[in-house]
């Protein structure tokens, strides 16, 4: 099943050819994006962007996966479906890729399949890069699901494919945000997740002092970390004329503790889960924290868990290569015919909409 | 395409003032280079990399003293600069527009960078002027840090492209520079004093979180009676962690409103509707928003404003204008959070605009 997915559910405007699992393309025009390389990005926003961009975006994107062809010949005859993220995210930089995929949709009368950006982070580590096969030991159901990222922060059991139960959900803000937030405070501009990173690690985690989020909570099944947030103000509001060396500490502190508020309610739901549960699904703009996958990793090993992450660094940000694989995963036993017939009626390809609070 | 082994200025500087290509080494990757004030090299190096016009560049200056002609520094910036360049770190300010077009982005940023390499510093100061330079790799492919790494990644157009190129050997693998925009502001720089007149001002001690929701259900008992008739706009200010959302968590709360609020930073708006009333709850956060005015526009307030929806603004101070200039259409409640000495007391002000 060869799809075109087309994402643009914030900041990033991207379109991806996959092939089941296989990303065959999968271009991001970041506005803010992961690991910035230097002449990189800066961050602005939403609709005129996205409309500028998603044309160049979409031909690129079908432009690299079949180089050869004419890129009306490739929608007519190569394409079967077209995948387009219709929530959760910010209204009106949705309606540009759903709006999109819905003319091409119609265009081409192609199936249109409406996915959910957090259910595509969370399958992410399904990917499977062209050239080589990597091998993966296909998880057994239930298996747990973890999406780290700056609007998401949620720990979840996977029943199965499109069959979720959420185990803990933040009930502030999300960790990506808070992480930018720190960096922001620290004089790292924005988004600083990646670059608070870097400095961490040249830091002492156990200078300076910070709690670690709703510590006395008996039942672990949420996040929070705005108190973190206001903890870290006060700190550092505290500090007069912070060195480098301060900064590098800061940094490391407040990842410390943020880190080990995952760490706690992660181990605490393995131990309080009814089943055996051998993997674990991690996906998210924080998922590239080498730090912390470090940290689950280790959690996991004790508990005889596989932790998954995706393949590339640029699966962990929003990127339309993970909506192709999840419209994949969600409907594999459907055959050209049964496909067209679930999402490529005129009715129903017209009544796609956004859906910008759209839960997993 | 001519290959030296080492920085020869003289020869460098001859190339980049007749419009060419140079790849160089730095302390990060291999990059490539044009002269920032000439028109056409600037296109040769877009034609190189193979990038739309308009994705913006970053130019590498030799001292804080030649960025400044070319960028405005603002605190965060000036702070940056002073701890951590010359290093890879390319700081995003406000432009001067004064190198060729396409270098700064659409709404006229431009990132600098001092590199933390010797030989690239002394060619800069002697050229006088800043390079607009990227890694040298074709868009999307490896990081180059030999030269081998590009030229086997490149087509022999792009070859062609190249007057010359320093090579010094495989660099260390080091990270690719960061980028980071100085140019969001917090908002508080921006709010002077005494620029908000309110009608009437109240204020109160909140010392817990679940005090301040308290403040928010009784700001909304109050003006409760204009709901579905006039929109209600809570414009909250208050520092990072000072408890904006916690006031909107109170407030949803007093709406009956049975979902769990979260931060908006990220979405920038969250809508909660209610089954049982027509208008509902718009939560906005500007925090990250480069042209927050702008952007709050596109996000639709005027209609939300229209709808009588019930709306509360997370760094209102940030849009005070805009806010103001609704002032007729919609009831305006100003509300201030101020942290005080004690780590859970905040002073809460408000006022009508």
């Amino acid at each position: 099943m060869k799809i075109l997915a087309i994402d643009t559910s914030c900041d990033e405007t991207s379109a991806a050819i996959t092939e089941h699992k296989i990303i065959h393309s999968n271009i991001v025009w970041s506005q803010s994006s992961l690991h910035s390389s230097f002449g990189g990005v800066l961050p602005s926003l939403a609709q005129r962007q996205h409309q500028e961009r998603i044309d160049f975006v979409v031909q690129k994107a079908l432009k690299n996966a079949f180089p050869r062809h004419t890129i009306y010949g490739i929608l007519h005859t190569k394409i079967d479906a077209i995948a387009v993220t219709v929530g959760p995210g910010l209204a009106v930089a949705l309606a540009v890729g759903v709006n999109y995929a819905k003319d091409l949709a119609l265009k081409y009368k192609k199936p249109l399949i409406p996915v959910n950006h957090i259910e595509a982070h969370l399958l992410s580590p399904f990917a499977q890069p062209k050239n080589k096969m990597l091998k993966m030991q296909m998880p057994n159901f239930p298996t747990l699901g973890l999406v780290l990222s700056g609007g998401t922060t949620i720990l979840c059991l996977i029943k199965n494919i499109g069959e979720y139960e959420i185990l803990a959900n933040t009930a502030d803000d999300a960790l990506g945000e808070a992480l930018d937030k720190a960096a922001r405070l620290l004089g790292l501009g924005y988004p600083g997740g990646a670059i608070l990173e870097k400095f961490a690690k040249l830091g002492d985690p156990n200078k300076y002092k910070l709690p670690v989020p709703l510590i006395g909570d008996v039942v672990k099944n949420r996040f929070s970390y705005s108190g973190l947030k206001t903890a870290f103000v006060r700190l550092f509001e505290s500090i007069k004329n912070p060195t480098k060396q301060d900064i590098y500490d800061l940094a490391a502190r407040f990842q410390n503790s943020a880190f080990k508020h995952i760490e706690r309610v992660l181990e605490y739901q393995i131990s309080h889960k009814p089943y055996v549960i051998s993997h674990m699904l991690f996906g998210g703009g924080v998922a590239a924290n080498v730090e912390l996958r470090k940290r689950l990793r280790k959690i996991c090993k004790n508990n005889n868990i596989i932790m998954h992450t995706p393949y590339s660094l640029k699966l962990c940000g929003d990127n339309a290569g993970m909506i192709g694989v999840t419209a994949y995963l969600n409907n594999k036993m459907l055959n050209a015919k049964k496909l067209k017939a679930k999402y490529g009626g005129k009715k129903f390809i017209e009544s796609v909409d956004i859906n910008p609070k759209l839960k997993l | 395409m001519k290959i030296i082994d080492k920085f020869r200025n003289r020869d460098i500087i001859e190339v980049l003032n007749r419009g060419g290509l140079v790849v160089f080494p730095c302390e990060t990757v291999y990059g490539i280079a044009s002269d920032s004030h000439n028109q056409e090299a600037v296109n040769k190096l877009n034609t190189y990399k193979q990038r739309p016009f308009g994705k913006p560049y970053a130019i590498m200056c030799s001292s804080q003293k030649m960025a400044e002609k070319y960028v405005t520094l603002n605190k965060t910036a000036k702070d940056l600069y002073k701890r951590f360049l010359p290093g890879p770190l390319t700081v995003v300010s406000k432009g001067k527009h004064k190198v060729s077009k396409g270098i700064e982005s659409e709404s006229g940023t431009l990132g600098v960078r001092i590199p933390d390499y010797d030989d690239l510093l002394k060619l800069i100061a002697e050229f006088k002027r800043p390079i607009v330079a990227t890694s040298a790799n074709a868009s999307y492919q490896k990081r180059p840090y030999k030269i081998s790494d590009i030229l086997d990644n490149v087509s022999e157009k792009q070859k062609r492209l190249i007057d010359l190129i320093i090579d010094v050997g495989e660099l260390p693998h080091n990270e690719p520079s960061t980028v980071i925009d100085t140019t969001i502001e917090d908002g508080l720089v921006t709010l002077r004093q005494g620029d908000i007149k309110l009608k009437d001002k109240n204020e109160v001690l909140s010392r817990s979180e679940e005090n301040t929701q308290n403040v928010a259900k009784e700001l909304w008992q109050k003006y409760e009676n204009y709901a579905g008739k006039r929109a209600i706009v809570y414009a909250l200010e208050g520092k990072m962690g000072a408890g904006k959302t916690q006031f909107v968590k109170g407030l949803a709360k007093a709406m009956q409103i049975k979902e769990e609020v979260i931060s908006p930073t990220y979405d920038l708006l969250n809508r909660y509707s209610l089954s049982t009333i027509h208008y509902s709850l718009v939560h906005i956060d500007t925090w990250r928003m480069l042209d927050a005015s702008e952007e709050t526009k596109n996000l639709g307030l005027e209609e939300q404003i229209k709808n009588k929806s019930v709306i509360a603004i997370e760094w209102a101070d940030k849009i005070q204008d805009l806010i103001r200039s609704y002032a007729d259409d919609a009831i305006v409640i100003w509300v201030k959070i101020e942290t005080t000495q004690t780590e859970t007391e905040r002073l809460i002000s408000w006022g009508t605009l």
